[in-house]
């Protein structure tokens, strides 16, 4: 009776190639994360403006994201915040970098930082309009109001 | 007396098996975590807080005009949103004349724009910047409506509206 030849031989794929596209999956998803998402708070429902455009920095490096819930409150990554005193301490580190950079504020001179305001569409304009003061007491002038261009999921 | 090496025919081979399962779990984190997040927009705004205001069809011009001399102030435009109980717009006055009764649909939102494009629009415009009074129960989103009209108006210099400041209204005002 004839005995197999494969009986005793050990199968050794090659992973080389599995190896190769693995890594190449790999680099995708590590090019594609943004870890900066993080701090964008995604359970908020943002108003809907066809007008609205993308973020287009022109150099613009240094942003405030303040995220406000329909009641007002502001969250950073998840956590309530007092707005005037997280907004106060922003300020004071913001001049801070500015004074180690040899570029000290002037007094009255306004912030470079962009304040990015994303706020439930639902968030009444006396609540957010304390917010907007508070920022504009502490020299921040440029306002970037999110929106989306359409609604989710159409 | 020459040496022969005993590793020169041996075949050094990678235990790639380890590598592939460390790899394979790191593809896994990546796939678990990534959640691409929409695509979204946003108004760019100069807002100046609120300061003392030149209405250019002012009673006094002699006020105006003191005013203005000081560099204290800017020529504006006033525009107030009235909000019903559901904080919906309900009516919109430009320089206290109404440019529309009712919600801010889409004809009501071009009478609007109609509106702010004839003041603009004046030879010499003379507006600076928009005052934006607000109802204060007034929600964001119909807002935002409100705004994207004024910053498609552009100035006698052909830029866009960029600098405009929010005032909450007060409840006389509401009355009004």
């Amino acid at each position: 009776m004839a005995r197999s030849s494969l009986d005793m031989s050990s199968a050794q794929p090659n992973l080389t190639p599995l190896l190769d596209m693995v890594f190449q999956l790999i680099t995708f998803f590590m090019l594609v994360i943004n870890f900066k998402d993080a701090a964008l708070d995604q359970s908020l429902t943002l108003p809907v403006l066809g007008s609205a455009r993308p973020l287009d920095m022109k150099g613009q490096e240094d942003l405030l994201v303040l995220n406000i819930d329909a009641e007002g409150q502001l969250k950073v990554y998840g956590v309530v915040r007092d707005v005037k005193i997280y907004i106060a301490d922003e300020a004071r580190q913001e001049e801070a970098r500015l004074k180690a950079k040899n570029t000290p504020l002037k007094p009255g001179e306004e912030l470079p930082t962009m304040v990015v305001i994303r706020a439930d569409r639902a968030t009444r304009f006396n609540l957010l309009n304390e917010i907007i003061k508070a920022c504009q007491q502490h020299n921040y002038r440029k306002f970037a109001l999110k929106a989306m261009n359409r609604r989710e999921g159409s | 007396m020459r040496r022969r090496l005993s590793h020169s025919k041996t075949d050094v081979e990678l235990n790639l098996a380890s590598m592939l399962d460390m790899a394979f779990q790191l593809l896994a984190f990546f796939i678990l975590t990534f959640r691409p997040s929409p695509i979204e927009g946003q108004l760019s705004l100069h807002l100046p807080p609120a300061v003392p205001m030149t209405n250019v069809a002012a009673e006094r011009p002699d006020v105006a005009e003191a005013a203005e001399a000081s560099g204290t102030t800017l020529k504006t435009l006033e525009v107030s949103v009235f909000a019903d109980a559901t904080g919906e717009v309900s009516s919109v006055q430009v320089e206290l004349r109404a440019a529309f009764q009712g919600p801010a649909d889409a004809a009501n939102l071009h009478k609007l724009d109609q509106r702010l494009h004839e003041a603009f629009a004046l030879e010499g415009s003379p507006f600076e910047q928009v005052v934006i009074r607000v109802a204060p129960n007034l929600r964001y989103e119909e807002l935002m409506k409100v705004i994207d009209v004024c910053t498609r108006q552009k100035m006698a210099d052909g830029q866009l509206l960029r600098k405009i400041s929010f005032v909450e209204m007060s409840g006389t005002d509401q009355a009004k």
